[in-house]
């Protein structure tokens, strides 16, 4: 994929004393023709605003997203026709704790894209093995552990086919082991060639997974670079003095 | 010492002090009278319970209505939902009852056969302002992350009301609700003042006719034990097997 | 100890004042009446009772030497306050029926009235003979004759309790109910108050007297209570009373040769 932001600000009101913060300042960012794009940087720096615009949850304010020289459309309605082609997943709360892990896979095949639950369930059977969740898949997600609730919230995310992942520190709520499981399946996407755009703290996992590492901080995009030239600095102090906070971890 | 082995004693010793209250109250009793006037007993209890399911099935929708109107951006919309909760709940319900028949209906030249409907209306607007603070309760209580996890799959947002909010919700005020039906239950007693046939005015009926006040009235509070208790522990059951789901 | 050097003075007092009250004190005698029914029964302006039974009652207590207190109960939860013993007796225009007497005992009667009907204006009621048909709807007051005679009485229409008098009147002036079955005496009052919207058939198609009602076995007061009526109305005390209160509803029903007399 290959992803043109140009001018992007987001803006936020708190509602209730109406202040406004701008989140995202005109931010510019062009990729290469890429498959894994990942975004680091400090903490609310914009980094889950831009996926989130990325991901047509939010119009932003101003600027334009062009996926692939596509743009992302205009107005909630269209936004909605959009997020059916791409999968999202966030840090927490994925799935819907009412129903079980089987059910949460189907909702999206029948209810957004129209399958029949046995067309459904036939395009989930081999992933589901795939990742080893069959023997989890009659659960509910309060008896899953936070590793298998993420990873089916991917498996969720893949199995409409969408052009592209967004996930938002899928890991970010979990301990190291857990972690773990679910950085193990997004190499394998990897591997296996899906495109997405990662928001993520695991620096190691970034450096591994990543065809290009975007900093983005105080609401605008310093840096974009391979990994191994990210990892050197690329000559930008934030980048730098942001590496050293995450070495020291 | 099992814990319904537990009840049943304490329950069987409190009868036994109100027994003995009783007793010493040296008045000649006429238990005769309940036998004879088992039909109106019958008839007035089952009146009881239709009238608060209608009002239970109204206030259902009218609470839901306005707890989602509650939410609402729209400042005139909030207002009418805020408003009407907050009257209603701020006035007693015999007040609201004599109100909207001698005031309201009559205004409106609601004649006396519909009473009853009218009655079951008012009990329903009643009961329907503390079902909206529920429902609000259940809507708000799920997490804003489920609305955008809906939002990201592609569900508009009816699909996702329907599919994703309104199951969760309802698992989660329905302890609430069953309880609100058994208030309702008791609620549905101050009807009579408006000379609908139910449970207590049969009872006040038969205290008129006979002048057997205690035995009119005790047989009134057992009936409707005989509702509330299942109720009550249907509610206890429902809050323990729900609590499990959401977590 | 320092307790009770300053205390056992003040209990002495309190000794002296718990017998000294005891030796004087007399029994009170309580009476019973629902004060929603004037001029018989009401509160004046500052919500103490007042009326032509709280006059009578105040007779009564003066002439058997006793102070009285009067408790305001719903009417149709008098009776069960007098055989629970809450009060001694009821004064509250209240009916001397065979109903009645299994539970409570009366005094003589003291007053002569019936029941009467306050109709709808636009009602097709006339009499008490039009009332039991299919259509017709009676309301009547929760404990009363009217609510015993509708009971027996009333077949095909359909009958309205109501807690009070006043929402009584307001079904039959709302034309909700066809008539009200209630006392002469009510009737005519509720009728000069809205004369547009009601109609008032006076002549009692049932007549009643009304009675003081006292707990049964206690005959001694009744006897007593007996003792002061005659006394009362020798003295032309309840001559008095009627001009007091009944000025107008006499001259009325005087005028009409309708039944109504102490």
């Amino acid at each position: 994929m290959n992803l043109v932001i140009h001018g992007l600000v987001q803006r936020f009101v708190d509602p209730r004393s109406g202040a406004q913060a701008t989140v995202l300042d005109g931010l510019d960012l062009i990729t290469g023709d890429i498959q894994a794009l990942v975004l680091v940087g400090p903490s609310g720096g914009g980094k889950s605003t831009l996926l989130r615009i990325l991901a047509g949850l939010d119009a932003p304010a101003a600027g334009t997203v062009a996926f692939d020289g596509e743009p992302l459309p205009n107005g909630e309605d269209a936004l909605i026709g959009y997020r059916r082609t791409v999968g999202t997943v966030f840090q927490a709360y994925n799935l819907f704790p009412h129903l079980t892990a089987m059910q949460n896979l189907l909702l999206p095949l029948v209810h957004v894209h129209g399958l029949t639950e046995a067309a459904a369930r036939d395009r989930i059977r081999e992933p589901l093995e795939r990742f080893g969740l069959a023997g989890h898949a009659h659960k509910r997600p309060a008896e899953l552990s936070g590793g298998q609730k993420q990873r089916v919230a991917i498996l969720r995310a893949l199995i409409v086919r969408p052009q592209r992942l967004f996930l938002d520190e899928p890991t970010s709520a979990l301990d190291p082991e857990m972690a773990g499981e679910v950085l193990d399946m997004i190499g394998e996407l990897k591997a296996a060639g899906t495109q997405f755009v990662l928001v993520t703290h695991e620096m190691g996992f970034a450096r591994r997974v990543a065809d290009e590492i975007a900093f983005i901080a105080d609401g605008e995009c310093p840096a974009l670079a391979a990994p191994e030239k990210f990892f050197a600095g690329c000559g930008e102090p934030r980048v730098v003095s942001f590496l050293e906070r995450t070495r020291r971890v | 010492m099992p814990r319904w082995l537990a009840h049943l004693i304490v329950f069987a010793l409190f009868a036994a002090v109100a027994g003995w209250a009783f007793a010493s109250l040296d008045m000649t009793w006429n238990w005769g009278v309940v036998w004879e006037y088992r039909w109106a007993f019958w008839r007035g209890w089952w009146m009881t319970l239709g009238l608060a399911l209608a009002a239970l099935l109204a206030s259902s929708m009218i609470g839901l209505a306005a707890a989602v109107m509650l939410r609402s951006h729209f400042p005139l919309v909030e207002a009418v939902a805020r408003i009407y909760v907050e009257v209603i709940r701020g006035t007693p319900l015999l007040v609201q009852l004599l109100v909207g028949w001698y005031v309201v209906a009559a205004a409106l030249h609601v004649g006396t056969e519909y009473r009853t409907a009218v009655g079951v209306l008012v009990l329903a607007l009643f009961s329907g302002a503390y079902m909206a603070e529920i429902f609000r309760g259940g809507l708000d209580a799920i997490p804003k992350a489920q609305v955008d996890s809906a939002r990201a799959i592609g569900l508009t947002r009816w699909q996702a009301f329907r599919l994703v909010i309104l199951p969760q919700a309802v698992r989660i005020v329905l302890p609430a609700v069953a309880g609100q039906l058994v208030s309702l239950i008791k609620d549905s007693s101050l009807l009579s003042v408006l000379s609908i046939g139910e449970f207590t005015f049969a009872a006040r009926n038969v205290n008129s006719a006979t002048y057997s006040t205690l035995e009119s009235y005790l047989p009134l509070a057992a009936g409707y034990l005989a509702l509330t208790l299942p109720l009550s522990a249907l509610s206890r059951w429902l809050e323990r097997r729900f609590r499990y789901e959401a977590a | 100890m320092a307790w009770t050097r300053r205390s056992v003075p003040w209990a002495w007092c309190l000794l002296a004042a718990a017998f000294s009250t005891s030796a004087l004190a007399v029994e009170p005698l309580r009476v019973g009446m629902e004060l929603s029914y004037p001029p018989f029964e009401m509160t004046d302006p500052n919500g103490k009772p007042a009326g032509v039974s709280v006059k009578l009652a105040e007779a009564l207590a003066a002439h058997l030497g006793r102070p009285v207190v009067i408790e305001n109960i719903a009417f149709d939860g008098l009776i069960p306050a007098l055989k629970a013993g809450h009060v001694d007796c009821v004064i509250s225009s209240m009916t001397a029926t065979a109903e009645r007497a299994k539970s409570i005992a009366f005094s003589e009667p003291y007053l002569k009235t019936g029941l009467a009907l306050l109709i709808a204006e636009r009602s097709p009621v006339h009499s008490a003979a039009d009332l039991d048909a299919s259509g017709r709807v009676v309301a009547v007051k929760q404990g009363t004759t009217g609510q015993q005679w509708a009971a027996t009485s009333l077949k095909q229409a359909r009958v309205l309790v109501l807690d009070t008098e006043s929402a009584a009147v307001l079904e039959v002036i709302q034309g909700r109910a066809d008539a009200f079955v209630y006392d002469s005496m009510s009737v005519y009052t509720n009728h000069k108050k809205q004369p547009a919207k009601t109609r008032a058939a006076l002549a009692p198609f049932r007549e009643e007297s009304w009675a003081v009602g006292i707990r049964q076995g206690n005959d001694a007061l009744r006897q007593q209570v007996n003792d002061f009526l005659e006394k009362f109305r020798a003295d032309g005390g309840f001559d008095k009373l009627g001009d007091e209160f009944l000025a107008e509803q006499k001259a009325y029903f005087k005028e009409h040769a309708i039944p109504f007399y102490f």
